[in-house]
């Protein structure tokens, strides 16, 4: 295509293959960063069991402490669960009206939301191919509804854009579609391609990409009624003597080019993007709420874990009652699972080999945030008809994600009105870190009105979450690299002795419930297997 | 820490005036206040989705060190700590500051790829001659050129 010698659009058409390749490399860079990965469940444990009386203590009661916990019981072996907190459920959590939460600085977070609205601080989507996450809550009984990640009528916003004003998700990824049908089908007419395309295929071609990008007779992309009927109408077919229906005019391509928009267009590509998504209904933490229906008798909140020491036949771990400067005390086990995020883990004692001794220290925690805001009305369903999804902006608030929960119901309702983590590439998570509780829901504010004026008058309460500014994880998930991988990955999942270490960072899908499920159960097979060897 | 409660219920009340002008009034005086307002607020912000365009260290630690070193160089501790960079011995080392922040150290995440040498060399700086450090030896940006690793193109 690059030595086709057609003008003026041959410049814009290598712009939009550089732009091609710039996506895919992408989506390989987020393939090696375990972010695109297929999940590896094959339906629960077998485990055989213990030969006699053993013992597991597991540190940490999030998703894969608890899921390890909840297996390894029903196989027969005793197990204790050591947490920080005096929460169960790690990072699977939900902030609701009245919540209070501490943050490193000493900031108070407060969230007054008035409504059943919520925020998700850390998982908040599912995607449908995350096997295990939805087994699990199929036994434990945890309801699912619809996550509307792409919706259409959802906006693509650049602040230096078509006057600053957002295009529907659905008009840009049309107009992208007919304007490359367009250059394809006159590259084809041109015989530009008749050395890669035979006669026959390219009538085959001709043919499907009139239909498919919806061009005129002569291969254009023009408004027409027909275009009406898939971009949607300016003036929408109407009843009785109501005014004819106009077609929606398309955008020209070297605006859309130079929005940027059709770049946002690919968050919604990757396969863990892909339709149809699903949540619990009711929040997050309906998840570890079921787990720890499970094993709550088998969970000691508050105690800080300082030292895991071990030998051969057993596991010994020190731990403080009540938080830093509490009584020490010691539980010993035949096994340990230790959950604790290498950020964390990394300042503790731990007895194991010095390869697993720098795996430990060498992933670095991703930035990530979220500001949630709740609203008098559903101002965004009610002016904008946008009823769930995310719109995506140039604006340091990166997206804006609306309930899927809700719809149509009086009353106030939450936005997740800015949310990023540094695995996109971008400064800002690191910034909105820096701001207090307040700061944020100004900054949030400040910038959403340039999408949605309507904050300025039916903003009601806001409230946020800062992953670095969570003591008990010191940033969201591992963020490994290809080198990373080669070099520590296998070390860090491997059983040291009596130590296992299990959670998202032992996974190939960090960040993700998936990972730190499917970590969990790879552990306690290799644990068991260890146990009958 | 009384310093930095009352700079918060600064912030706070800077807040609530604003919120309460919007609302309810139109007088140019106080929107043109707020607007300022949220603007020094959103200088925050790098003018570049993907690297940092501060060029002076304040500036670049507000907007980086301080979500975890907070905003007095003091750190935090709980169940796991951000080191404090007051009193710290580490600190001595203007090559071991300026290289924890291109490559990272345990779970901190390193800035090589979002920040320029001269950048580094200003951070860096800055955290060596505040909060109670006095160090007298500045880091040049060619000294942290010389600190990046090999494949790194910035």
């Amino acid at each position: 295509m690059a030595m086709t010698p057609f003008h003026p659009s041959r410049r814009q058409l290598l712009a939009m293959i550089g732009q091609v390749a710039g996506a895919a490399a992408m989506y390989q860079a987020m393939t090696s960063l375990g972010f695109a990965a297929e999940s590896g469940y094959s339906g629960e444990p077998d485990l055989q069991g213990p030969r006699g009386r053993r013992r597991v203590l597991i540190l940490g009661a999030g998703v894969a402490g608890m899921l390890a916990a909840y297996e390894l019981r029903r196989a027969g072996y005793a197990v204790k669960i050591l947490e920080y907190q005096d929460r169960i459920g790690g990072r699977c959590l939900t902030l609701r009206g009245g919540d209070r939460y501490t943050e490193m600085g000493g900031h108070e977070i407060t969230c007054d939301f008035e409504g059943d609205g919520y925020l998700n601080p850390g998982p908040w989507r599912l995607p449908v191919h995350h096997r295990a996450v939805f087994d699990y809550c199929r036994r434990l009984g945890v309801p699912m509804q619809p996550f509307i990640n792409k919706n259409n009528k959802a906006y693509l916003h650049s602040a230096t854009a078509f006057g600053g004003q957002p295009q529907r998700v659905g008009h840009v990824e049309k107009d992208m579609r007919g304007h490359v049908s367009e250059l394809l089908a006159k590259s084809l007419n041109q015989g530009d391609l008749d050395e890669t395309v035979s006669v026959e295929d390219r009538e085959k071609l001709l043919e499907g990409l009139k239909e498919w990008g919806v061009l005129d007779s002569n291969y254009r992309y023009r408004v027409s009624d027909e275009l009406g009927d898939v971009r949607g109408w300016e003036i929408r077919p109407g009843g009785g003597l109501m005014p004819d229906k106009k077609p929606s005019q398309p955008i020209d391509l070297s605006p859309l080019l130079h929005s940027g928009l059709w770049d946002q267009l690919f968050n919604f590509h990757d396969y863990l993007f892909e339709p149809p998504m699903f949540e619990p209904v009711g929040g997050m933490d309906r998840i570890s709420d079921a787990f720890a229906r499970e094993v709550a008798d088998v969970i000691q909140l508050n105690a800080r874990v300082i030292r895991i020491a071990q030998n051969e036949n057993s596991v010994t771990v020190s731990y403080e009652d009540g938080g830093r400067g509490g009584t020490v005390h010691q539980e010993t086990a035949d096994w340990c699972i230790c959950t604790i995020p290498l950020s964390v883990l990394v300042q503790l004692e731990v007895d194991c080999s010095d390869a697993m001794r720098k795996a430990i220290a060498a992933v670095p925690y991703a930035s990530a945030f979220k500001v949630g805001l709740e609203f008098r009305r559903r101002f965004w369903e009610q002016d904008d008809w946008i009823m769930g999804g995310i719109s995506y902006t140039d604006l340091p608030l990166v997206q804006i994600a609306y309930p899927n929960y809700g719809f149509l119901s009086d009353g106030p309702a939450v936005l997740q009105a800015a949310y990023d983590t540094s695995t996109a590439g971008r400064t800002f998570t690191y910034s909105w870190s820096t701001m207090t509780p307040q700061e944020r829901i100004d900054a949030a504010l400040a910038l959403g009105r340039r999408i949605h004026p309507q904050y300025d008058t039916e903003f009601m309460s806001g409230t946020s979450w800062v992953w670095h500014r969570v003591d008990w994880s010191l940033g969201c998930y591992g963020e490994w690299t290809d080198d990373l991988r080669d070099a520590h990955y296998k070390t860090l999942c491997e059983i040291d002795h009596r130590l296992v270490l299990a959670g998202e960072h032992c996974s190939h899908i960090p960040a993700w419930l998936e990972g730190s499920f499917l970590s969990a159960l790879d552990a306690i097979r290799r644990l068991d297997e260890r146990e009958n060897a | 820490m009384l310093t930095r409660s009352l700079s918060y219920a600064v912030v706070a009340l800077i807040v609530m005036t604003g919120g309460v002008s919007a609302q309810q009034s139109a007088d140019p005086q106080v929107t043109q206040g707020e607007e300022t307002d949220s603007e020094n607020l959103l200088e925050r912000f790098s003018e570049e989705s993907e690297r940092f365009t501060q060029s002076e260290g304040e500036a670049l630690y507000r907007t980086t060190c301080q979500a975890c070193h907070m905003e007095d160089g003091e750190g935090s501790a709980g169940a796991g700590a951000h080191p404090p960079l007051a009193n710290n011995p580490k600190m001595n080392s203007k090559h071991f500051v300026a290289g924890v922040i291109l490559i990272g150290y345990h779970g901190m995440p390193g800035f090589s790829g979002m920040m320029s040498d001269e950048q580094v060399a200003a951070v860096t700086n800055y955290v060596r001659t505040r909060f109670g450090n006095d160090y007298p030896d500045p880091i040049a940006p060619e000294q942290v050129e010389a600190l990046r690793p090999p494949d790194d193109s910035d």
